[in-house]
């Protein structure tokens, strides 16, 4: 069939350049791709304002210390509602329900999580000045794998799925808020206000934990402006009660039509980690966190991110060697906290990412990063391989935390996860 | 105000193209303004709304299809278009956002609420660059040069007598280095044009087909898009819903995104 349907292209090329010595060489394979656009479907998608998937995983983690492995199991169903329900107000409701099930001689051996990310209302009061109003995801920050000036970023986990920066800033419920916007042209102030709402996080299936994301009052003003094509910083301010203000900056620009770099940058008093794991009273200091990085982009869809990570108040080499001597009740606690806070546990960090869209294969993408700690030389490094079809997806994943046992990322427990990941779209 | 600049604008272009088109008895026509009486038989003169149907196949299969929501308005300074792009399809983009105004190029996620400066070197969309999907006026980004006349066939395979330009970028940050575009004499309509590298390698091939009154006027209502290098590479590019939208200026920017939602 194809040998058919090349000679007849080639007696097309042949009596064409006979016919006219000027004519295109590649107009037969035109009138092919013509005649394939004919019959192109005619039908197209409508706007949905519901996205729903399930997702079944199974993985297997390997520990040390002592060495052992541990099988799970995790069905999940994800849903996201966005509509305009009257003419200037918009609802949003978002939620995603983990199902874990653990293998024998775990426990717990179920682990069931529902995690409201979002609830709210907007309302257009004019097409430039917006009021919210309800539970959201308030995630701000220009950097790819560790952002600063992501305020609200605290026990906003309730159920980790993937170590990936993309799913852990999906996968985390939002802070109850009432919020106004007022936009100019290239300008744009934001101001928050987060009330206490609860006192600690609560693990119950289905609570709605506020004590997790509205401990106490808190408030956020952020404001942009473009000043040229290339600079639009934007600025933060965030505090509250029992919560020292903090100062924070965005900004992004383009080096060539391939290459971005951005930076961002968080400043303002706190206890370092340390301290904080073993609540110690220990006094606030004035702490500093940054991340600044470039993308590039090949021709052929690779993006390639380098990021180099900075915290404060996180411990340097020395501090961490004496906090390890202290004892594992000490680790686990620093890891715990660092997780919690979702903050960098390293003083300083080189994070590098790759996204490679359509690898050999059109719909096959595959995603890796690794965090490089510098002061205590140990990896955090994560893979992924993902395949899709329109309404389906399938993953294998890969995640592991290297470096010596007295090391940052030597001392998780966990060295190594593998999943396997389906994912449906209803 | 902004609407009688707008539509100055428009009949001083439609006069330069009828001059233009009319002087070719007499002399060699305004190659520029060919190109300008094109863009506005692609681009309509007010803010604008249409949904963007590609549909992609390789090697006669169909590989991939995307449905956008774009909104597009002219910068009433230098005139080139704005654009706010919403994904429809498939289920995992939907809803998802790009602003692009030049060079300057966002992404938002509505699920991770990260709003990425993009470069213009990254695709979302496969074999079209995103500088394919948005609306553009190429006589803003390309200065062009009459090569002559020529009869070629269009994407309906029908003859048409066409100017044959030469379009060589104006700033090295637009999405080509340089174009060969058709533009039938009479109609000012675009029939096909090469997108071509600086290393004077084919890119891509587009035809501009089954013209369609929208808007005010016939418009092309599909694209067919063919690799330079791989010809069963092939989009095709529909449009359809064309309406007016009011698209305030404040609109425009990374902090809008998180509430932009088409009507």
């Amino acid at each position: 069939m194809r040998q058919t349907a090349a000679a007849v292209c080639l007696a097309v090329l042949a009596a064409a350049s006979a016919s006219a010595a000027d004519m295109p060489s590649d107009e037969a394979g035109d009138a092919d791709a013509l005649s394939l656009a004919d019959k192109a479907p005619s039908e197209k998608a409508a706007a949905q304002s519901w996205r729903v998937f399930g997702e079944g995983v199974l993985a297997r983690s390997s520990f040390r210390n002592p060495s052992s492995s541990q099988d799970e199991g995790r069905a999940s169903i994800d849903l996201r509602f966005d509509s305009t329900v009257a003419p200037t107000l918009r609802a949003v409701l978002s939620d995603r329900l983990d199902l874990v099930h653990r293998g024998e001689g775990v426990l717990p051996r179920a682990d069931n999580v529902n995690t409201v990310r979002e609830a709210y209302l907007s309302w257009h009061l004019t097409p430039d000045a917006i009021t919210d109003v309800g539970r959201i995801n308030l995630r701000y920050g220009a950097a790819f794998g560790y952002n600063p000036t992501d305020f609200f970023k605290a026990d906003a986990l309730r159920s980790i799925v993937s170590i990936d920066p993309v799913s852990l800033r999906e996968n985390r419920q939002g802070t109850v808020v009432v919020q106004a916007q007022k936009l100019w042209t290239g300008s744009s102030l934001t101001a928050t206000y987060s009330p206490r709402l609860g006192d600690s996080p609560n693990m119950s299936t289905f609570s709605l934990d506020f004590g997790a994301t509205n401990p106490r009052n808190r408030w956020l003003l952020v404001g942009s402006h473009k000043f040229t094509e290339e600079l639009n910083p934007q600025i933060l301010l965030y505090g509250g009660e029992q919560t020292p203000t903090q100062v924070g900056m965005n900004l992004s620009g383009l080096v060539n039509t391939s290459t971005v770099a951005y930076l961002e940058v968080a400043a303002g008093r706190g206890r370092n980690l340390i301290d904080e794991a073993v609540a110690s009273p220990a006094s606030e200091h004035m702490q500093q966190r940054a991340a600044a990085g470039l993308t590039y982009t090949t021709s052929f869809n690779l993006s390639l991110t380098a990021e180099y990570e900075y915290n404060s108040a996180a411990p340097t080499r020395g501090q961490w060697d004496t906090f390890w001597g202290g004892g594992p009740g000490n680790v686990s606690a620093f890891l715990a906290t660092a997780q919690m806070k979702q903050d960098l546990p390293v003083r300083d960090a080189l994070f590098l990412y790759g996204f490679w869209k359509d690898v050999g294969i059109r719909s096959l993408d595959v995603s890796a990063f690794v965090r490089w700690d510098s002061q205590t030389h140990s990896r955090e490094q994560w893979l992924e391989t993902r395949y899709h079809w329109s309404k389906t997806e399938v993953a294998l994943r890969w995640q592991q935390y290297s470096g010596a046992f007295t090391s940052v990322y030597g001392s998780v427990p966990q060295s190594r996860q593998l999943d396997l990941l389906l994912r449906l779209f209803l | 105000m902004y609407r009688m600049r707008t539509k100055r604008a428009l009949l001083a272009t439609l006069l330069i193209a009828s001059l233009a088109v009319a002087s070719g008895a007499r002399g060699a026509p305004d190659a520029q303004a060919i190109l300008a009486a094109s863009d506005v038989v692609r681009n309509p003169s007010k803010p604008f709304g249409v949904v963007v149907t590609l549909i992609e196949y390789r090697n006669r299969k169909q590989t991939d299809a995307n449905t956008l929501e774009v909104y597009s308005k002219a910068e009433s300074a230098g005139g080139q278009y704005r654009s706010l792009i919403r994904f429809v399809s498939p289920p995992r983009d939907a809803d998802k956002l790009m602003l692009k105004s030049g060079n300057d190029l966002w992404f938002f996620d509505p699920a991770s609420k990260a709003s990425i400066r993009l470069s213009p070197q990254q695709r979302l969309l496969g074999q079209a660059a995103n500088g394919d999907v948005v609306t553009v006026n190429m006589a803003k980004d390309y200065q062009a040069e009459l090569i002559g006349e020529e009869d070629v066939t269009d994407g309906e395979r029908f003859s048409r007598h066409c100017y044959r330009l030469r379009l060589a970028e104006k700033s090295p940050d637009v999405t080509y280095d340089h174009i060969e575009m058709w533009i039938e004499i009479g109609t000012a309509r675009p029939v096909k044009a090469h997108f071509y590298a600086e290393s004077d390698r084919l890119l891509k091939t587009a035809y501009y087909r089954k013209f369609q009154p929208q808007l005010g006027r016939e418009r092309p209502s599909e694209i067919v898009i063919i690799d330079g290098l791989d010809p069963s590479w092939v989009t095709v590019m529909r449009y359809s819903e064309y309406g007016w939208r009011d698209i305030p200026d404040s609109w425009l920017q990374r902090d809008y995104l998180p509430r932009f939602k088409p009507e």
